[in-house]
Formats: structure tokens, sequence, C-alpha cells
């Protein structure tokens, strides 16, 4: 209780004041601090990414679209937060509807890298990234559809965890791309980002693609230990163009775990070149279908026009320019004459980058990679190229599209800018994962606020 | 395959999105650089690949009953968020064109 009251007090001084990250869209009510039950989380202040529905808060999702909008129902992460103690502390900025990699997509300011506050905390979940590694909340939820937890976690410091798809239930959160989409958790540690899971995880009948499968115990899972585990090593995702130093720490992490007892093993996803441009195919295609229903009539901020054609177009001019961008593209690949060549190529794609792993998963228990080809870029430098930032998506693409559990850990820093190493496991191996992401772990960041 | 920036009119229509002449400008060139990316997808031969996504591999559960179930409640009432509510009917706008704005 008096954690939250404590945090609600920290940002409010911090984010009204000249050094505000703008990691927060909303802020719980003073008045609201109080458990609603006694939990497994009670009185902890957990931030939660603006595209989950929350009763009591609003929900943009970082949109003008939405701006004032109150859902009038909770999402089942939001709820089970609350029936384990937890207090919702604030929702956090994104990248509008979660269409970005750096939080600068967002109708209300970029956040800023708390580390460094001339660069992007990452995206599309970078205000709940900023959030955890300024200490403003223990943990946060997130969303990760291409990379939106794990790549902000790893340019700001912290772990981030996608579960496996079908893992957590979507229900209450503002859909992206519906076979991608994923709610994730954020902590500063390993076991704090696995306890979230716990929380959040398992079957919900509100959502029809959630698994009736067993939830392990997740956060014990972290200190089993790596003996005897097979970890792969996949060529593509050490390009020679990989930033010698970002190599190196990952270099080190990996004798990290062959000293715990694991055994490395050298192997190769040939279809990972295929992976960023079926994703963003299939994506913005699954975009245009979601983002139909921002029209002024069932969800948006409705602009006045003389006829309702009229009025769809000039409400939907709403959008910001990347949601825009996404919407077009999707609309184009699936339009009469182009779906096939375009969005059935892609997801033919799609199912190649699966079976590589499929097929790895034979042989290995995990697989470590880089979780992103830079450490925390410039604000503004990649916003006039968006395939240069669709490009830095490389590493994260390939779980989602396959539909495995992935999450990044930090493995030190390169010039004083964390680097995330990337843990990615078969369809329901989170413990795995979690293992061996808990050997690889070294001392939390400071506060960085 | 490439687009003209009468292409990213046709689009925008049909994505319901009403676009300046900067912006069709900046989309067809936007458009045509992630294409010329997303071509190299035509070079692949997948005759033999699956168009299923990975995502139908899951273990769901079976389909439930086929028998009316209660709906959800609403976590807040209807007046606490909606902008009108007058005997338990949300009030909206009427339609745009249907309605003389002094017929009130």
């Amino acid at each position: 209780m008096s954690d939250a009251r404590d945090a609600l007090s920290r940002i409010i001084e911090t984010e009204e004041g000249a050094e505000s990250l703008n990691a927060f869209l909303a802020l719980a009510d003073p008045d609201q601090l109080e458990p609603r039950t006694e939990g497994r989380l009670t009185g902890v202040p957990v931030a939660v990414k603006d595209n989950l529905s929350t009763s009591g808060l609003p929900t943009t999702c970082g949109s003008r679209l939405l701006e004032g909008y109150q859902a009038p129902y909770e999402a089942t992460v939001v709820r089970k937060l609350r029936e384990a103690g937890a207090v919702v502390i604030g929702k956090t900025n994104l990248d509008e509807f979660g269409m970005g990699s750096s939080t600068e997509n967002s109708a209300f300011g970029p956040t800023l890298n708390p580390l460094d506050r001339s660069r992007v905390p990452g995206g599309s979940s970078g205000g709940s990234a900023a959030a955890v590694a300024a200490g403003y909340a223990s943990m946060a939820l997130g969303s990760d559809t291409g990379g939106s937890v794990r790549q902000p976690a790893s340019f700001c410091g912290v772990v981030g965890i996608k579960p496996t798809y079908g893992r957590v239930s979507r229900y209450g959160l503002v859909a992206f791309a519906s076979s991608l989409d994923q709610v994730g958790t954020f902590g500063r540690t390993v076991t704090d980002a696995a306890v979230l899971l716990d929380v959040i995880a398992g079957h919900d009948p509100r959502d029809a693609t959630t698994a009736d499968t067993p939830v392990a115990d997740f956060a014990a899972a972290v200190g089993k230990g790596v003996e005897g585990m097979v970890v792969g090593v996949p060529t593509e995702y050490f390009p020679d163009s990989l930033d010698p130093a970002i190599r190196e720490l990952l270099d080190t992490a990996l004798n990290r775990l062959a000293d715990a007892g694991a055994r490395l093993e050298s192997v190769s996803l040939p279809s990972t070149a295929y992976a960023i441009p079926s994703y963003y195919v299939l994506a913005p295609a699954e975009a245009s279908s979601n983002l139909a229903r921002f029209d002024g009539v069932r969800f948006g901020v409705r602009q006045s026009a003389a006829d309702i054609g009229s009025m769809y177009e000039k409400t939907r001019r709403g959008f910001g320019p990347e949601v825009k961008r996404r919407i077009m593209l999707g609309t184009y690949a699936l339009s009469s004459g182009y779906y096939d060549e375009y969005y059935g190529t892609a997801q033919r794609a799609r199912s190649l980058v699966a079976e590589d792993f499929a097929r790895v998963f034979e042989r290995v228990d995990v697989l470590f990679t880089p979780t992103a080809p830079t450490t925390a870029f410039e604000l503004g430098a990649n916003t006039s190229d968006p395939l240069a930032m669709y490009l830095s998506d490389v590493f994260t693409v390939t779980a989602n599209l396959a539909g495995i559990p992935a999450m990044s850990v930090p493995v030190g820093e390169v010039d004083g800018l964390p680097v995330g190493g990337q843990v990615l496991a078969p369809w329901w191996g989170e413990s795995a994962m979690l293992a061996v992401a808990g050997a690889l772990e070294t001392a939390p960041l400071e506060d960085a606020v | 395959m490439s687009v003209t920036r009468a292409d990213v009119g046709k689009i925008a229509a049909l994505a319901r999105m009403e676009l300046d002449e900067e912006e069709v400008a900046r989309l067809t060139t936007d458009l045509n650089g992630i294409l010329e990316h997303v071509d190299q997808l035509t070079s692949l031969d997948l005759a033999e690949a699956s168009n299923l996504t990975p995502q139908t591999r899951a273990p769901l559960p079976s389909t439930r009953p086929e028998a009316a179930e209660d709906a959800d409640a609403l976590d807040l009432p209807p007046a606490s968020f909606a902008p009108d509510w007058r005997q338990s009917f949300f009030v909206v706008p009427p339609p745009p064109g249907t309605h003389r704005e002094d017929a009130e």
C-alpha cells in the first residue's frame, strides 16, 4: 500500500517537472490505491500499457482518435492483476495502436529513455519499459506484436517477456494484428517478470485463442539452472554487420551459460531473411481490418461532415502518419488482384519461418540471439525512413510469426547503453526459457531516475 | 510491383481515408520502398509451403456447448461513460445527411 503511494508521489514529482520522461498518459487516482484483495502482488504498483482496457482510467492507445475514451470493461489481464492485489499505478505511453519501435509515434509525444534522455526507449511498449527502468513501477504490462516488449526491454536495461501465443488472454487488448499480438511482462529482474506472467497466464473463456494447457510455476523455473541444456546459436542472428561490441557481450553471455553446464550448438534458421517482408505484409493487413472500427460510429472521436462517407474519412484523418501508412499497406495487400501475390505469399513464407524453429527445437532446448541489432538510437534518427525502422525488428518478429515464446534479458552495456540478449523457446517452453534467462542475469540496474 | 499516386488514391478510398496531396506523395514513395523490400518473397518457391498460420497448431479448447450464456456484465453503468443515456438507450447523433440541423 505504501509502495503504491510512494510510487505515485515519485511519478508525479518527476513526470510533472522539467525532467519528465513522458512515460505515462494517465495516473491512478490517489484515493484508489488500496489493493482490492490480498494476493501474490498485494500493494505492488504495476504500470499498464495504454492499449489494455481499464475501468476507471482512460484507454487511448496513444491515438487522438481515442482521446478521452473510457472502456466500459476491463481486460482480463488487468482484472487478474487486481485480483492478485496489485495496484494499477498508471497507463503508459506507446506508439499509436502499438505501431512503431521507438514510442515516437504516440500522438501525445515521445517517451524518453531514462538512461539517456536524448534517446528513444524503444517501442511500442516504451512507456512501460521506461517506467520500470526509472523505478516508477516494479513491474509493467506491455504487448508484443513484432518485438514491442523485448526491444524496449533491451533499450532500457530491463527484462521483457513475450509468452507463447495463446498463453495469455487478449480480451480487452485493443487489437493491432490478432494472429501476432500477445500481452507480455516487464520486470527489473527475471523473477519479477516471471511472477507477473504467473499472475496473468491461463485459459480465458472470453478469448478463444487462449489454450487450455497447464500453466507451470514460471517464477520457480528461474533458478533451475541450465545443467545439461542445449542452447542453439543461430548463425543468421549474428551477421557480419552486427556491432562487434554487442557480439562480444553476447559471446560472454554464452560462455557464462557454458560454464553453468549448458552445451552450445550452432544452428541455422535459413528462412530468417523472409521474416521482415512477411511480417510487414501480414501485420498491416490485419491492422487494416482491425482498425476499420475506428470510424466515428463504433469508436473514435467523430468529425462532422455532410454525408456518412465524408464523416468516416474526416474522422480517420485523426490517425498519425505511421498508422495511416500501415492501413494503406495492409489495404493494398488485401485488395482484389493483389491478395494472393502479397498476403498469400507472406502467409506461406511465415510457415517457412515457423518450420525452421520447429526443426531446430528437435535438437536444442532454447535459442540465444541478440534482441536488437543496436542499442537505443537517438530521438528522430529513424523517423524519416520507415523501412529502416522496420528493419530494427529483424531479430524479434520471427517469434511472433511462429507463435513461440521469447524474452529479453540485459547482458551488459555498450557506451553506457544497455544491450539485451534474447532467449527463444518452443511452444509452451517458457520454463526452459526462464531458466536460461535466470542463469544469464547479472545485477539489475540502479534506478535511472 | 510499384504503386502510382492514382493507386494510392484508390487504396485510400478503400480504407476510408482522406489524404491531402502531400500525404499522397509521401505514401507513394513509402509504399514503393516497402513493397520493393517485400518483393524478395516472390523469388521463393512456396508451392509446398502451408498457408495456415502456425498459431492454428495450438491445443485450443474444444468449442463450448451451444447454449445461451449470460452476457458479460459491464464494469461501469452505461450512464457513467456514455455521452448521453436516456431511458435505457444510448443516444447517438443522427447519421450525417439524414437529419436537418434545425429540426430540433
